[in-house]
């Protein structure tokens, strides 16, 4: 320790008696105490210490009445005992000031690392000490300055603390007095940190800890604050922090690409949040951050906003996940990223389609086969989602883009063009390709994997109600022909439809299930009853009863001579299902009726399966070997027209010749390798008029939609004006399908003049609801 | 480990260093100087004193540490509350009470510290002023005039 400035030590004076005088009490003290301040290492002993420790307390609690003392304080005394302690009080500041005045001078020639490594070194020396001799003023503490401050004198504190407070005075200002020499030798040593040299850190943290620790509550000196440590050092270091990486980010940017300088800023921040954590104040951490995240992001946010579609046309994972980290950090930097995702998503939606179509406009576009295009928007889709989940975390912000993108280019891309119901057409055909049984989907996992799949596109397309109608035309086609590939399947098609849109929805898809299953309890019992009554039957019957308004199916408008040979049957059912349910009423659907016929004439003795139609063409030639055509009209009762079709499969399967128009031969020589012949084959035209049907459905389906909810909001509305109606009908239907404006005007005209509605008096566009 | 303690009168006490911690003064001076086996001298205190404040300490050593903030504490300022240990061990002659109050003031024990005051305090409730000189054998120096004056500035005090 260097002490060569201080006064040569007298020999240690005899410790004094119980009621001594401040100036022999004293003259033990200040011997003790220096002692304890300079030469520590020294050791104290227990006799020592408790000499000394004796010698306060007696001083402390000596009744004598010290002249002057009072004046002194220059308080005025509300209690009546004399406290003794100002005096050693004084004495004690005046110590601590004159050793520390004594030493500071050896600062005067240090800079930088010398000069912190010399304040931290009589720092801990001097408070080390100073915590000492307050334990040992234990007494004059809790006596004297413990009443001051009760009595609520300012600048009073408890030992440790005056010894804090002088030397902020003596000590802090004088080195920060010349050009915040302390605080600026900490600066320069971050810098150097900075540019990649190694430091002693630890030297900081001790300085800087300094700093803080004489930050003295003005209201309660007792506690601490952050004063010093933030205008001698936070304020200075926050500036240079700023100026420091404004001047390396722009130098940085200047020669390196945007993803080079994303890792840069990235591993600064990090550094810096370290150097929180290493040797600063954590009240820092905030203040430093900000003000980083400001100069390394916001002032170089443009630039990669720019850069962030290269990104992501080249894929570059890892830099946008820096790009979005870093954007994350500080307000509105990703709305940016997420506007310009939303257009790459669309984009990418609308050209894969495109690609699809190719350049074959509108006749290519209405080829485009549903697999394939699934396939296409399920793959943009996949793509960023996955770009979303990785990239960006499954930030909400991004994942409304790719819903807004998705939705945009789902409904309406290349081979849609205006027509808004191709999209729920294209998937709902795919969807029905998926739960035919000639689907090759070889594992059930599959299947439902592909139907998650149609369950993700199906969210965004906009007329769900269209998608419903194709829907339920297939599957009725599905059961009827039993071609499902599995009810499992079935089901949870069904049941996901039902997640997404409710009950209301599949209501009509799930009680054509119901019927399928009655119906087989029905022909089960039909032949229950017929063996009863009967013996065996002739021949094998099973029946679907349909309820006529969940099944989109019609019956053909043509008269349809039963055949004899199933007429009982037919007559019999007819009976059973009367007396079952009297007052139902049956419509027969022949064009939808399967049938096996043996054929006994010919040898082999082949079975064709058939239609109702070609059946009762071919029971004809039980009795005739030629007829001609208005003859088999008039015997089977299908108009010409619709028997063409019919005769035309029979002709090319070469059951029946003709070798004259209009005239329809038996063909005793036909020959077919296989016994069971399947003649009932689809008529191609089919899927046209299918489209066209189920969207004319559809148009009706939307009036009474729109209809029925204009009805429901008044009802419990009872007044509104026309332009709120339209929005909140609008607002509740668009979970179905988008209505036009029009349409729903229209709609309110036809409840006007069907009175379920009125306007109200004097008004010509408000309505009251008429109960 | 034990804790040698040696009087102003010479005699030398060995007990238990959680005993000896009672005394914030003591805990103080061993976490600063450190434990060795030199006697700790207590210039202020005789044997007699001594061997009666160790008495408490022994039977106190388990209590659990006074909270920090204890001024805010207003059981510590209730004169009631001693417990019955407290009570019987404090039963002693006015001199002997004295003392012991002196003791734990030097040797830095708030709670004995508490256990004197409030039995000084019990002693004076309820008395008059010339019953209190009596009791702790006080002259009265006040002149006549200067009696009235107080008497009267603490007429609003009078049990009445």
């Amino acid at each position: 320790m260097a002490d060569t400035n201080m006064i040569p030590r007298p020999a240690t004076p005899p410790q004094p008696g119980a009621n001594a005088d401040l100036t022999t009490t004293w003259a033990y003290l200040l011997h003790g105490v220096d002692g304890i301040m300079t030469r520590l290492k020294d050791g104290v002993s227990y006799t020592k210490y408790m000499g000394l420790y004796t010698t306060a307390y007696n001083y402390c609690t000596s009744s004598r009445m010290h002249g002057g003392s009072l004046e002194a304080i220059g308080g005025t005394r509300t209690t009546g005992a004399n406290l003794m302690g100002s005096d050693l009080y004084n004495s004690l500041q005046r110590y601590f000031r004159d050793h520390l005045q004594s030493i500071r001078g050896q600062t005067d020639s240090l800079h930088d690392e010398t000069l912190l490594q010399k304040y931290a070194e009589e720092w801990n020396r001097y408070t080390v000490g100073a915590n000492y001799v307050n334990r040992l003023f234990t007494y004059l503490n809790r006596h004297w300055v413990k009443r001051e401050k009760d009595e609520g004198r300012k600048n009073v504190y408890t030992v440790y603390t005056l010894a804090l407070v002088v030397w902020n005075e003596e000590m802090f200002k004088y080195i920060q007095a010349k050009n915040n020499k302390l605080a600026n030798a900490i600066l320069r040593l971050i810098e150097r940190q900075r540019n990649g040299e190694s430091i002693n850190t630890g030297l900081i943290k001790q300085v800087v800890g300094s700093f803080v620790s004489l930050g003295l509550d003005e209201q309660d000196s007792n506690r601490s604050n952050l004063s010093v440590y933030e205008s001698a050092f936070q304020t200075p270091f926050l500036l240079a922090t700023e100026n420091y990486y404004k001047a390396e980010s722009e130098q940085f940017l200047a020669e390196n690409t945007v993803s080079e300088y994303l890792k840069k800023a990235e591993a600064r921040l990090k550094e810096e949040e370290d150097r929180v954590e290493m040797y600063l104040h954590s009240s820092t951490r905030k203040g430093l951050i900000l003000k980083c995240e400001d100069v390394l992001i916001r002032a170089h946010a443009q630039k990669m906003w720019d850069d962030f579609q290269n990104l992501l046309d080249f894929d570059k994972d890892e830099d946008l996940q820096r790009m979005y980290a870093l954007l994350a950090r500080i307000p509105e930097g990703l709305e940016p990223l997420r506007k310009k995702f939303e257009d790459h998503v669309r984009k990418a939606g609308l050209a894969a389609v495109q690609k699809l179509v190719g350049s074959g406009g509108q006749e290519a576009a209405d080829q485009v086969e549903p697999k394939a295009y699934v396939d296409a928007l399920l793959e943009v889709h996949r793509r960023n989602q996955e770009v979303v989940n990785r990239s960006f975390k499954g930030e909400a912000g991004f994942v409304a883009s790719l819903d807004k993108a998705c939705r945009d280019f789902v409904n309406t891309n290349a081979a849609t063009g205006s027509n808004a119901a191709k999209s729920p057409e294209l998937l709902a055909r795919h969807t029905d390709a998926l739960l035919r049984k000639s689907n090759k989907m070889s594992e059930e996992a599959d299947l439902e994997q592909a139907l998650n799949e149609v369950m993700i596109l199906f969210k965004y397309l906009e007329d769900k109600d269209v998608f419903q109608t194709f829907y339920s035309s297939k599957l009725s086609k599905r059961l009827i022909h039993s071609v499902s590939a599995s009810d499992e399947a079935e089901a949870s098609m069904i049941s996901k439809l039902k997640e997404a849109c409710g009950f209301e929805y599949t209501n009509k898809l799930q009680r054509m299930f119901t019927d399928m299953s009655l119906s087989k309890d029905l022909t089960d019992q039909f032949k229950q009853k017929q063996e009863q009554n009967h013996g065996e039957m002739e021949i094998n019957f099973s029946i679907l009863v349909l309820g006529t308004n969940f099944w989109p199916v019609q019956a053909p408008k043509i008269d349809f001579n039963i055949p004899a040979d199933i007429l009982s049957t037919y007559n019999r059912f007819q009976g059973f299902y009367q007396s079952k349910h009297s007052g139902r009423k049956l419509t027969w659907h022949w064009n939808l009726s399967r049938n096996e016929l043996r054929a006994n004439k010919m040898n082999p003795k082949y079975i064709f399966m058939t239609s109702s139609y070609q059946m009762s063409v071919l029971l004809q030639y039980n009795d005739n070997d030629s007829m001609t055509i208005d003859e088999l009209v008039q015997a089977t009762g299908i108009p010409k027209d619709q028997l063409e079709p019919v005769m035309n499969v029979l002709i090319k399967s070469k059951v029946l010749l003709s070798d004259e128009k209009d005239t329809y031969d038996y063909n005793p020589n036909y020959k077919n390798k296989k016994i069971r012949i399947n003649l009932n084959m689809p008529v191609k035209t089919e899927n046209k008029q299918d489209t066209s049907e189920v969207l004319k459905t559809v148009d009706d389906d939307r009036k009474f939609v729109i209809q029925a909810t204009i009805v429901r909001v008044m009802k419990s509305r009872k007044t509104m004006k026309a332009q709120a109606l339209i929005a909140e009908v609008t607002q509740i239907i668009a979970a179905r399908f988008t209505p036009r404006i029009p349409d729903i005007k229209k709609a309110i005209d036809t409840l006007l003049e069907k009175e379920y509605i009125e306007r109200a008096d004097g008004t010509r566009d408000t309505f009251n609801y008429v109960a | 480990m034990p804790i040698n303690l040696t009087t102003s009168d010479n005699e030398t006490f060995t007990v238990d260093k959680k005993v000896a911690e009672k005394s914030v003064l003591i805990k103080n001076m061993l976490e600063d100087v450190g434990e060795s086996d030199q006697a700790i001298p207590l210039p202020n205190v005789t044997a007699s004193v001594l061997k009666k404040v160790l008495e408490w300490c022994e039977h106190h050593k388990d209590d659990p540490a006074p909270p920090e903030n204890e001024d805010k504490d207003d059981t510590r300022k209730r004169t009631t509350d001693i417990s019955e240990w407290d009570q019987k061990f404090i039963a002693v002659d006015q001199e002997m009470l004295f003392e012991i109050i002196l003791a734990a003031n030097y040797l830095d024990i708030k709670a004995l510290l508490d256990v004197g005051c409030k039995t000084v305090a019990n002693m004076i409730k309820g008395k008059t002023p010339e019953e209190i000189r009596k009791l702790f054998n006080i002259v009265n120096d006040f002149t006549p005039e200067e009696e009235a004056q107080i008497k009267k500035e603490n007429e609003w005090a009078e049990d009445r």
